[in-house]
């Protein structure tokens, strides 16, 4: 048995003359830093739900309905009538969670060890824009229900685009194809959400692998491996402290696959709208343009830019500075590798500042989010009792961003300066555990 | 750094164990997204059973209803269609339904007229060829697709021929005898399609 | 490494707080804990039994069909076209009031909503809080009002049941309600009346959500094969990183 395997396995190689060597350089002969950590499950996780999303995506376009008045229906009926469309369901909408959830560590990984600094800039700035692709397609995939959070979060995040002067208005109505988001908004949505975004997201990761691959993989001590000793027991001319990808980092990998799937399914299978965070309680209710709900908010991945928009002024005629901000602090993000100066890459060896600076980053960045997800609405009074909570929304809110985008000025100076006081970075990596 | 020797043994175990546990996995996952092509609840309850009274159809007259989407041919047959039915026999590819077309019919209707009373013929109107709906052609007489014809279907696809007991001649492309649903009589002048005897007892 | 999991905890300690603080907001007023679940069929048929007596008759479940709401609570088919089904819809029917939506309107200013996605929309404790809360309002055109829901255009279905209740003013206010107090017992006791308008919440609660149901019942297995699985892959690995350290 083993043996017709692989005489087909070498009757394919020898007729495609790049399997092997595509095989060798980005898994048996791709050699990784052996000292990952935990952080550095994230990248094959993100992939793994990526292709779960892609699965799922395609069974769900078989039952769904793209209209206006048949979508809603045609999700209850995903729901109840169609065999296990249940299941397939809620792995979509969990996924979606979990694919920001992923992305956002994966991302924090990068920057705590400064995996976008020279040689890696590219993959950091495919990376991100992996992210905005990202953001647009789940934006668009929380529209297709059809309930009122839907039609409500497509009509204010549409509304984005109408603060732009001059073109604003009519730009809102080309995005909409209608004078509300309609059947036109959905079908073009759906058309982008299932077939368009999801190509543009898959070249974006294939290039973003390329480009990690050919520079090789950074790592928690922030050492170039390729740069140190060569020779290791699988190759004299490999780096020391390389290990071949495959097999060390796909058992590796499989395990933190087991793991996360212990996660993902408890809470499919035990918790799919996590008390409203994952699936939100109005989105049971069908779309609605002559009621807004309640209480309007984006689901938890977007909260923290939407916060942005919340409570940045309107001055000189024009609500146009909200928006830039919050396109500005997505924009800013790419910058990354140029507005840290710094040549120590890892946050072991970096300085005091460094760290305080990004845990007040990502305090910001937190409770941004906690203002656009209405947390601080509820949080505030019970801490500190009859407040006026506008005022106080609006001035945490503007502190929050006075914070965000601090630390992106701090850091560039306390690197440009040479303020930092970084630790000897050792020649080799180390392994902890 | 690696010094020991490989316990070549324990990994090979490990290996085949997680492979064959991870692949037990996918296929179980897949399970679901395989069922799901499944006739839905929806389907399924377009699919009910049909009942129909026959009182409005006369005598040579077809009815068709509709039962899960597909044609049900309700025909009222004459005597003479009845009385011409076994001379048919010589001319079809399996006359007595026992042989090929063994699973085109329930056992109530395994019969020459292919029917719980001879004189209703209930059947799904869908020829066994590629699925074309055949043309009622009832009348004796000589056609231009056969001299000699007594009555029964005409597929205007592919020209496949069935007498007035949707069993196929010979020498055309369809293969089996048409379909008998499952029905059975409410009462004198009703039957339900959908439901067998047994079970509606 | 060694901050991942203070940060994690972290955060997941400030996800729970506020989605705990999400679950307490309440609705015009404090809403009580109805104790539903779907897991409890003998409550569920109760709530069934209770929904077709007293509420269906303007309110549809239009995504629910009887069949599978027979077989999700462990009733045959008689049973529900018997005891529930009064419409003489089909089996596989969905279950759809026949009150014509536009004498509805009419009678009520509005047409009796569609409870399928009731409690996924408003949550159980919020429905249950609604039937436990109505009182008698001579000012209300129907005259009965409803703490959690004011203004409610529904008259109350289970007065029978519950009896009357009226509202007690907060001193020297006509309009603040303090508490509510039953001015005439129904059939019911206030146990009795609770109990059943968590069997409803329950029902509905299903209703809301019928594959929840499977989801319990495959989810158990589901996370034991992976954790199986996991364990036999963190071996593997162990195994394999004996080269590397």
């Amino acid at each position: 048995m083993a043996n017709v395997f692989s005489r087909l396995g070498g009757w394919i190689t020898e007729r495609s003359p790049g399997l092997m060597p595509m095989y060798r350089k980005h898994m048996s002969e791709y050699y990784a830093p052996k000292n990952f950590n935990l952080w550095y499950y994230f990248g094959s996780l993100a992939f793994l739900v990526l292709v779960s999303q892609i699965v799922t995506g395609i069974f769900l376009t078989m039952n769904y309905n793209p209209s206006a008045a048949g979508a809603f229906d045609s999700v209850q009926y995903i729901m109840r009538d169609v065999e296990w469309g249940w299941l397939i369901r809620y792995m979509h909408s969990t996924g979606a969670s979990l694919f920001f959830i992923v992305v956002f560590l994966h991302m924090f990984r990068g920057i705590i060890y400064g995996s976008y600094k020279k040689p890696r800039e590219l993959v950091w700035l495919l990376g991100m824009l992996i992210f905005l692709v990202l953001m647009a397609e789940a934006f668009m995939g929380y529209v297709l229900p059809w309930g009122n959070m839907s039609f409500w979060g497509a009509k204010v995040i549409i509304s984005l685009f109408g603060t732009i002067p001059v073109i604003g208005g009519h730009l809102v109505d080309w995005i909409m194809g209608d004078f509300l988001p309609g059947d036109a908004t959905l079908n073009r949505f759906f058309a982008l959400h299932v077939i368009a975004l999801p190509l543009v997201l898959l070249l974006l990761v294939v290039l973003h692998l390329a480009a990690l691959h050919e520079v090789g993989s950074n790592n928690p001590d922030g050492v170039e491996i390729k740069k140190g000793p060569k020779g290791n027991r699988w190759s004299p001319l490999a780096p020391a402290d390389g290990i071949p990808f495959h097999p060390y980092y796909t058992v590796k990998d499989l395990f933190g696959v087991g793991f996360f799937l212990l996660i993902a399914a408890f809470i499919i299978f035990f918790a799919p709208t996590l008390g409203g965070w994952f699936l939100e309680h109005d989105n049971s209710i069908r779309a609605n343009n002559l009621v807004t709900p309640s209480e309007i908010k984006p689901v938890w991945y977007f909260t923290s830019f939407y916060g942005i928009v919340r409570v940045m002024p309107a001055f000189l005629g024009t609500a146009v500075w909200g928006v830039l901000t919050m396109f500005a602090a997505i924009a800013v993000l790419f910058l990354f590798p140029w507005i840290d100066r710094g040549q120590v890459k890892s946050i072991r060896y970096r300085g005091t500042g460094f760290k305080v600076g990004l845990g007040v980053f990502v305090l910001a960045f937190i409770g941004l989010g906690s203002l656009g997800a209405g947390v601080t609405d509820k949080v505030f009074p019970e801490w500190f009792g009859d407040v006026d909570l506008a005022t106080w929304d609006n001035n945490f809110g503007r502190l929050m961003i006075l914070l965000y985008f601090g630390f992106f000025v701090f850091l560039w100076a306390y690197t440009h300066f040479g303020w930092e006081k970084t630790k000897p970075v050792p020649d080799r990596v180390t392994m902890h555990d | 750094m690696g010094n020991e020797v490989v316990d070549h043994g324990r990994r090979r175990f490990l290996t085949a164990a997680t492979a064959v546990v991870g692949g037990v996995g996918v296929v179980a996952a897949a399970v679901p997204f395989i069922k799901s092509w499944e006739p839905s609840a929806r389907a399924k309850a377009a699919g009910a059973p049909v009942t129909q009274s026959l009182k409005k159809i006369e005598l040579g007259q077809q009815l068709i209803v509709s039962w899960r989407s597909l044609p049900i041919f309700i025909v009222n047959r004459t005597k003479q269609q009845l009385a011409a039915l076994p001379g048919q026999d010589p001319r079809l590819v399996d006359p007595k339904s026992d042989g090929s077309s063994s699973a085109q019919q329930p056992k109530y209707a395994q019969n020459e007229a292919r029917s719980i009373k001879p004189e209703w013929l209930v059947m799904i109107g869908i020829c066994t060829h590629l699925g074309c709906v055949p043309t009622y052609v009832g009348e004796m007489k000589p056609e231009p697709f056969d001299p000699n014809w007594q009555g029964g279907y005409y597929c205007p696809c592919h020209h496949s021929r069935y007498d007035m007991a949707g069993r196929v001649y010979k020498d055309v492309p369809a293969p089996k005898n048409m379909v008998i649903p499952p029905y059975h009589y409410v009462d004198d002048m009703t039957v339900q399609i959908g439901v067998n005897p047994k079970e509606a007892s | 490494m060694k901050y991942f999991f203070p940060v994690l905890a972290l955060t997941l300690g400030l996800l729970a707080g506020s989605a705990s603080v999400q679950a307490e907001e309440g609705h015009g007023s404090e809403l009580m804990s109805s104790g539903a679940s779907v897991r409890d069929q003998a409550s569920l048929q109760r709530g069934a039994r209770l929904y077709f007596n007293y509420c269906v008759g303007c309110h549809s479940l239009k995504y629910m069909r009887y069949s599978r709401m027979a077989k999700d609570l462990g009733l045959t088919e008689n049973e529900v076209m018997q005891n529930l089904n009064f419409t003489g819809a089909k089996f596989d029917g969905p279950v759809i009031s026949h009150m014509p939506p536009a004498l509805a309107t009419k009678w009520f200013g509005k047409a009796p909503p569609d409870l399928s996605l009731e409690v996924s929309a408003k949550g159980a404790d919020w429905v249950y809080t609604y039937l436990n809360t109505f009182y008698l309002d001579p000012h209300s055109p129907v005259g009965w009002n409803n703490l959690t829901l004011p203004n409610a255009a529904m008259p109350f279905p289970l007065w029978e049941l519950q009896g009357m209740q009226t509202a007690v003013m907060k001193p020297g206010s006509a309009h603040q309600v303090e508490k509510l107090e039953l001015s005439q017992p129904g059939r019911l006791t206030p146990a009795q009346y609770q109990q059943a308008t968590r069997d409803l919440t329950s029902f509905l609660q299903y209703v809301s959500e019928p594959a929840a149901l499977q989801r319990h019942r495959y989810g158990v297995w589901v996370l034991l094969f992976l954790a199986f699985f996991t364990l036999l892959a963190y071996m593997l690995k162990k195994e394999y990183w004996k080269d590397v350290h």
